[in-house]
């Protein structure tokens, strides 16, 4: 079965449409990469697929669930990492935890917990408050809370934005870790996040999807020597090169 | 079981960020005990009178800081990450509420304890009056929902000021709306703050002459819409607000 099935999905904003039509086919426990230049579609694209908003036509399956028919099940088995870190301030990493466990009734609550302090090495962080974090133990802590419900599918929307190398790459390390486990949809900026994570990549340009595939395939099918130069050519219809 | 999850989380933002319910109980007791230090020669200032009183109008603080939490929670990406789980808008508002009722509690029990030491007489009436207080704060609550769920923190803050300058005026806690003519205290009639006093005053004094029928239906109608409204608008919020 596919994790995620599109048919002509589409979102308007008044006159102005944001997702144009797309048709996208990914496979179950594939890590796909979503890039595009800021505003082409991205964030609204994870935002119909996730249940956040509503598509203004067109049909999008997530496990054989439509996503407005049978949103509340999809809800049970996908989550979502946002851009900005989407943690309680107030709230200890462990409340935090604890909190989202709750939200999702989850059975075996504490055995859950202690596999994602452990994945994440969030013991030496624990008791203290989420708001007293660094950027990259937030994201960190935004990303373990993500996992809670064991999701089928996972959207990390630029989970590494504006974090420190070294932080990053701990990131890509856990996410790595997750690959062939669930599905993962990641959007990023970083062209060298995608090619090192990906399975497949989906470049995005003005609310449509101009090209799929590897990494490898887009840079032989552009013509181009690296994969950033295989995005700039596909992203802006080989305007720039 | 996801509302009494909702609702401690709630609880603990609160509790752990606790300028704005000392300022919801400092304030009032406050002016609970200075105005009985000034001999004000009208019987609002009575012990029995004022202090109903004063609980209303310590829930107009409610009302702002419930504002001011509902509409941080919305601008936070929390919500975002709660809007994609299975939560429903229903167990979102009994979350807030259920997570204010403690500090309902905490306030009442504080102005009951000044008022006894000031002078008022301890009954069962008293207990009574704030279980009834607990009731009439859920207005109050679904009323900062309601601004929380329009106006950004900014906003709600001063918004929920008109709310808190409308309780003194309309409620009756100062001065009986009748000192501003026939037409302000028919106005305040069909309002739900005066009401509220009025509930509470009867239950305190076990004197029901205090209350009106009227008053109990127009109190419960506000509350109902309140409560609707508050639904309505935080669900289309959530919604509006990921666009």
């Amino acid at each position: 079965m596919l994790a995620i099935e599109t048919n002509n999905l589409t979102k308007k904003y008044k006159d102005m449409t944001a997702v144009n039509g797309i048709n996208l086919e990914i496979k179950e426990g594939e890590l796909f990469a979503l890039l595009g230049t800021n505003g082409a579609g991205k964030t609204t694209t994870i935002k119909m697929l996730s249940t956040l908003i509503y598509p203004s036509s067109g049909v999008a399956k997530i496990l054989g669930n439509d996503i407005i028919e049978d949103r509340q099940k999809i809800k049970e088995i996908l989550n979502v990492s946002p851009q900005e870190t989407a943690i309680a301030p107030n709230l200890s990493v462990k409340e935090n935890l604890e909190f989202m466990a709750g939200v999702y009734e989850v059975k075996n609550k504490e055995e859950k917990i202690n596999e994602l302090v452990e994945m994440f090495k969030l013991n030496e962080v624990l008791s203290k408050k989420a708001k007293s974090l660094s950027g990259g133990w937030q994201r960190k802590l935004s990303i373990a809370i993500s996992l809670i419900n064991d999701p089928k599918i996972l959207f990390l929307d630029e989970p590494t934005l504006g974090l420190d190398v070294i932080a990053r790459k701990e990131l890509w390390k856990v996410v790595e870790k997750l690959k062939g486990k669930i599905t993962i949809i990641l959007t990023t900026h970083y062209m060298e996040e995608a090619e090192s994570l990906s399975d497949r990549v989906g470049i995005m340009s003005k609310g449509n999807i101009m090209e799929v595939g590897t990494t490898d395939e887009l840079i032989k099918k552009s013509g181009a020597k690296n994969f950033e130069d295989a995005f700039v050519k596909i992203a802006t219809g080989g305007e720039v090169e | 079981m996801r509302t009494i999850n909702f609702a401690k989380r709630n609880f603990k933002e609160i509790i752990r960020d606790p300028l704005s319910i000392v300022f919801a109980i400092a304030l009032p007791l406050f002016l609970l005990f200075i105005f009985q230090q000034i001999k004000i020669p009208n019987e609002a200032y009575n012990i029995e009178n004022f202090t109903p009183g004063i609980v209303v109008f310590s829930f107009s603080f409610i009302t702002l800081f419930t504002a001011m939490l509902v509409a941080k929670d919305r601008t936070s990406s929390l919500l975002i990450r709660l809007s994609v789980s299975p939560m429903k808008a229903v167990e979102y508002i009994l979350g807030y509420i259920i997570s204010i009722i403690p500090i309902i509690l905490l306030q009442n029990v504080l102005f009951y304890i000044l008022a006894i030491i000031l002078g008022l007489k301890f009954t069962i009436s008293v207990v009574f009056a704030i279980f009834v207080s607990i009731l009439v704060s859920i207005i109050f609550i679904a009323l900062g929902i309601l601004i929380g769920s329009i106006f950004s923190e900014k906003a709600s803050s001063g918004i929920s000021s008109i709310v808190v300058q409308f309780v003194c005026f309309t409620s009756g806690m100062y001065f009986s709306a009748d000192m501003l003519g026939e037409t302000f205290a028919k106005v305040c009639k069909y309002l739900p703050f005066e009401p509220a006093v009025n509930i509470i005053k009867a239950v305190m004094n076990n004197n029901y002459e205090f209350v009106t029928l009227e008053n109990v239906i127009v109190f419960i109608i506000y509350t109902i819409i309140s409560l609707v409204l508050s639904s309505i608008m935080f669900k289309k919020k959530m919604t509006s607000d990921n666009k």
